[in-house]
Parts: C-alpha cells; structure tokens; sequence
C-alpha cells in the first residue's frame, strides 16, 4: 500500500475548500456570526490587557505610602511643614512632597490633570520617558500626546496656560509622554511643584500629597498604621490599598464583561453543535457515499475538520483584525463604557493596545478550539454509522 | 473470488425492531462472472450486496471477498478491504452534486493519496472511454441521466478493483438508457471483473452479458 500521508491530507484539505465553495450561503453566514463573537473576545481582551498594563506602570511608580489631609470627608491641602510630623515614624527612606489638581481650560472644555513633583524625585519618571533631561528646568512641562495635540502646539516648544485669576502661566514642553501610556497620561502635564502650584494657584507651602518610601517593603502596613497615629485626619494609602481598589473596580467591570462574553460564546457553540448534529441530509448522504466509495471515518472526520478550521481561520482573522482596529482607531468605542466609565479620559484618546501573543493564544483556545470540537464530534459520531443506506 | 457459506443477517438484533434479512445464505462467484441478482423489493438485494461489498460483515456465517474473510473485521479493515477491492454503482448515482464530473469521478482516489495531476489522468482516461470527456467540467447535477449513469460506472472503474456490484442500476433509466447500461457491462467482460448486478429489471437478467441469475426470496436464494 502505497499511503502517502500528506498527500491523503492535501487531498482531503483541498475537497473540503471545494466543499465550502459549494455551499456558500450555509458557511458565510456562520464564518459571520463566528467572527463577530471572535471580534467582541479579541476586543475585550486586548483593552483588558491594555488597561491591566497601564496599571501595573501606574503602580510601579506610585509612591509606597500616600498621605492626604481629609476634613467632612474632602481632601484638602496640607503644610510642607505637616511632613516633618511623618518624618519622626521609624523605619522611613524618604518623604517628598507632591502637588496635583485639575486645571479647567475654557478655550477647549477639557480638564488637564497637573502633577507637580518635587525636583528630587523626578526620576521617579523614566519608566514612561526617553530623551527628557531631569530634573526638569523651571516652567519646564512633560505633556501627554493628546493633550499636546489638544495645546494645538505646531512646531512650538512654549505655550501657556490662565492661572485662575486669568493671567497667564507660559511654559516650555521638554517632551511628551510615550504613546503607549496614554491611557493613563492623556491628560497629564506635570511640571516642577512650584510651577503647579503657581498655575493651580495653590500657596508656596502648600502640599497635597505626602509619599513617603520605605526601608523595608515588609513594614508597609505598619508604618502606614503608625503615621495615621501620628497624624490624626488624615488617610493613608498604600499602593497595595490602591491595588486592591483599583482590581476590585476593574475585575467588577472585566468579570461583568467577561460573563456577557461567555453568554455569547456558549450561546453560539450550542448554534455550531446544533448545526453539525443536525447535518443536512444532502451531508449524510455525502458521508456515506464518501465512506462507500473507501474513505475512512478518519479521513471524513479529517474533511469536516478541514472545514471547521477553514470556518474558524477565516474568522479567527477576520474577528482578530477588525477588532485590532476597533481597539487601535476605534478607540474600543464598545467597551470603553464598561471598561473605562472610571477613569477620566478624553474621548478622543488613543488607545494603544498590548498585543500580546498570549492574548491571541487565550483568544483563540476559547474561540476556535471549541468551535473545531462543536464541529468535528457530530461528525465523527455521523461518520461511524456503517453507509449502507447510501446503497439502497 | 465471492464465496459465502451459511450468512445470515440480522439488522438490529436482540431489539424489537429486529430484522432477519439473510438466512444461511450459500453463494460463490469466479473471477469473470456476471450475475444477476434477482427479487422483489424488501428481499434481501441490498443486504447481500452490501455483505459482498464489504460494508459490514455477516450476523453470522462466512464471507470471504477477494481472498480475505470478512466476519469480524473491523471498521477500519473493513473499509482499507473495499477500497481495493469493490466498485459500486448506486440506483441513485449518488454523484456529489456541485462537484464537477472530473472531480467526482476521482473521488476514490482522494483518500489513496494520490496527486492531483494523477487523478485528473486516470479520470479523464475513463471519461474518454464513455464518451464523457465534454462533460468534465460540468457540474454533475448539471448532466443528463444517461450521463450520470457513465459518470456512476467510471467512477466505479477508477481504481481498478476487481469486483463491481450494481444495486438496481436500471431503475431511473428508460429502456434505451437501460440498454446502454448493459451494452457497457458486456464490454467490461474482457476485462475480467466479477460483476454482480441487483436488479428485478427483465431487460437486465435476460441480457446476453448475465452469465448466471440467482433468485432471492425472503432472504433465501433459489439457484436456477
Ligand atoms: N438498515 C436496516 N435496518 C433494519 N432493517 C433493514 C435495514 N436495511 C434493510 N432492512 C430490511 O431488510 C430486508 C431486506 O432489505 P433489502 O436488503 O434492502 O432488500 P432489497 O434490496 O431486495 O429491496 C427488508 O425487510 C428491509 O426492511
Ligand atoms: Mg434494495
């Protein structure tokens, strides 16, 4: 016997593309439906991944322990002198200050969020920045991409912004941050803190957030206890509190999504099962025919496979694509209500997403795999039937 | 080449709707023969073919088709056995419609591995042979019935096995198309086929080419 293998499979791949061609309405439809599942699972999980990045960078260079100044349960600004109270708790590296607030830009209606950050502690920058000289000089600003776009810069290196009593505040771009973090910076400027406070018309000693680093990470907890002691009214995050919060607001959101997803996806493998168990007559006769004419039941198996793959490839790269560019210029318009209604973003902000191999591999496992299974074990229990009716 | 001794078929067996389709059937035929296999409808045409053929193997009894027996084989063997050995032509034709005549004529061979370029010359060779080579690349549902009876046959010579079995293949044919069919058969004598025909068409067991009829009843032959 004389089987070549590849050959068998060549053959029976290039009889199933003939299969699909001859039926065309019954597969595009389903290669449809299947690619706009695989679009809403591709999508959802390229802004999760997105998201899931941008806050780990956030977490990283997020201060170990934060202290804020809260009066009827608002926050309100502190003294530079208030720092040297924390300073007397043991076992803390270092304590900065930093100043941050919103400024209203009535030219465009947008919100800027400036961070003013002591010149010492600047470097705490670099995960985000290239080619950007620190310290920064003063009324030197790092911008956000869209919010540069947003100051209409041109080529201009300076631009100035009202300080509340509508003077104006001019400063000089040292550089903007990387695309890829716009998700959290679009709407920064951050800037010396003397430079935020003048714009945010906020006092000379005036502070809003102590950070404070530790010497061991293992003293967190405590630390942040004993400095809530010491200083009666305030509040004291630690970046795992911050964690914690920001999951639990983001695995709500992701599960809630994810549930929704996991509907669509068994509600359409039972669509896809239903299909293949249900095979037409004009396919069971095929079957038997071909299993009559020696074909064996693997190698009928091995068809409705080829089929399924066809199907699912078609609309694995056709869902993977278009949710590519729903995510890259559509900016996730569909998911961003679920995702991202608690995070203040322009909506004109670029989402750059993490396309991660795995992602696709995640993807793909609960997408096409299930569906190839949904496809090929109706067939293979229809192929194991003796073909004898075929005879008659 | 066929030899049967004592087969019996029972569809569904131990179930309430079993069916006792073949009993003891003793039967043999030599390399060259055409036989036609005679009876009413519900005799037992089909089952028998079906056991020659090598679609499934006897309830009980023996069967050995083309030096090999049959009871007990699996499936797969099964099916590795028909393939080199039996030839079907169907009462249906049972052409893959949509598929082209060329195509569907090279069915069997897909599964042998066999190239592309090697079908389509084995194909059109026998497509040449029944005056079809026009129709090659017409759709098979796109032919007349004459023609889809000559696909049918070509398909069923495509790999050359030794046995032919035909299930009621005049059945969809008018006379002259059933004249046709055996003139085709009697030509393949030459090439020393065994061929059994299932048929209860007299234009079929009174044919010049029938070398011997049997007669089945109630899943029992009757030899004449
Ligand atoms: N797959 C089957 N399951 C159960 N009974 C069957 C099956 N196939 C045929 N039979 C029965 O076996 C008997 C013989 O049928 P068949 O071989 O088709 O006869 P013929 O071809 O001469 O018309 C009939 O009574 C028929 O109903
Ligand atoms: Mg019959």
């Amino acid at each position: 016997m004389k089987f070549t293998g590849i050959e068998r499979q060549l053959n029976i791949l290039d009889y199933a593309l003939h299969s699909l061609a001859r039926r065309p309405g019954r597969h595009l439809s389903i290669t449809f439906i299947f690619a706009l599942v695989i679009f809403l699972v591709a999508s959802f999980q390229m802004v999760t991944a997105s998201l899931k990045h941008s806050a780990d960078v956030l977490l990283k260079t997020a201060p170990e322990i934060t202290v804020q100044k809260m009066v009827a349960g608002r926050q309100v600004m502190m003294r530079v002198g208030d720092m040297a109270r924390v300073g007397k708790v043991f076992g803390i590296k270092e304590i900065y200050p930093r100043v941050w607030g919103y400024h209203f830009a009535a030219r465009n209606g947008a919100n800027y969020t400036i961070i003013g950050l002591d010149p010492a502690r600047q470097r705490q920058l670099p995960p985000y920045l290239d080619g950007v000289k620190m310290p920064l000089a003063p009324g030197e600003a790092i911008v956000g991409l869209p919010l540069a776009k947003l100051l209409d810069l041109g080529g201009r290196r300076v631009f100035s912004l009202a300080r509340g009593d509508l003077s104006l505040k001019s400063f000089r771009l040292a550089g903007t941050f990387p695309a890829a973090s716009d998700i959290l910076t679009g709407d920064l400027l951050v800037t010396n803190i003397a430079d935020a406070r003048d714009l945010l018309g906020m006092k000379a000693d005036e502070i809003t957030d102590i950070c404070v680093s530790v010497a061991n990470p293992a003293e967190v907890r405590t630390i942040a206890g004993k400095i809530s002691r010491v200083m009666p009214g305030t509040r004291v995050l630690t970046r795992d509190q911050i964690r914690k919060t920001y999951q639990a607001v983001f695995s709500w959101r992701s599960g809630f999504g994810s549930i929704c997803l996991l509907t669509a996806l068994a509600a359409f493998f039972i669509l896809a099962w239903d299909r293949a168990s249900g095979l037409s007559a004009g396919e069971r006769r095929e079957t038997a025919i071909l299993k009559v004419l020696g074909w064996q039941t693997t190698d009928i198996i091995t068809l409705r496979f080829w089929e399924g793959g066809a199907v699912a490839t078609m609309a694995f790269l056709l869902g993977v694509m278009a949710a590519w560019l729903h995510v890259t210029i559509g900016a996730a318009a569909l998911f961003r209500p679920v995702l991202m209604g608690w995070s203040v973003l322009r909506p004109n902000l670029e989402l750059v997403p993490v396309t991660r191999v795995s992602d696709f591999i995640i993807v793909f496992t609960f997408t096409v795999l299930p569906y190839l299974a949904a496809t090929v074990i109706p067939a293979w229990h229809s192929a194991t039937v003796p073909p004898d009716a075929a005879v008659r | 080449m066929i030899e049967l001794i004592g087969v019996n078929k029972i569809y569904n067996q131990g179930r309430a709707n079993e069916v006792h389709a073949l009993h003891g059937i003793d039967f043999s035929a030599e390399k060259g023969e055409i036989i036609c296999l005679q009876g009413a409808s519900g005799s037992g045409k089909s089952t028998l073919l079906s056991i020659i053929g090598c679609i499934f193997g006897p309830t009980s009894g023996r069967a050995i088709i083309g030096a090999k027996a049959l009871s007990r084989l699996p499936d797969r063997f099964l099916t590795l056995h028909r393939r080199e050995t039996i030839g079907f032509i169907f009462q249906q034709f049972n052409l893959i419609s949509g598929l082209r005549v060329l195509d569907n004529v090279a069915l069997p061979l897909l599964p042998l591995g066999i190239s592309p370029g090697e079908r389509k010359k084995r194909a059109m060779v026998l497509l040449e042979r029944f005056n079809l080579s026009h129709r090659a690349d017409f759709r098979a549902d796109q032919i007349s019935g004459g023609e889809m009876q000559r696909v049918a046959i070509a398909r069923a010579l495509v790999n050359d096995q030794p046995i032919i079995l035909a299930d009621e293949p005049t059945a969809h044919l008018d006379t002259a198309l059933s004249h046709d069919f055996m003139t085709i058969i009697a030509g393949l004598k030459e090439t020393g086929k065994t061929i059994i025909i299932a048929s209860h068409d007299e234009l079929v067991s009174t044919h010049r080419a029938i070398d011997r009829i049997i007669a089945i009843r109630d899943g029992r032959l009757h030899v004449s």
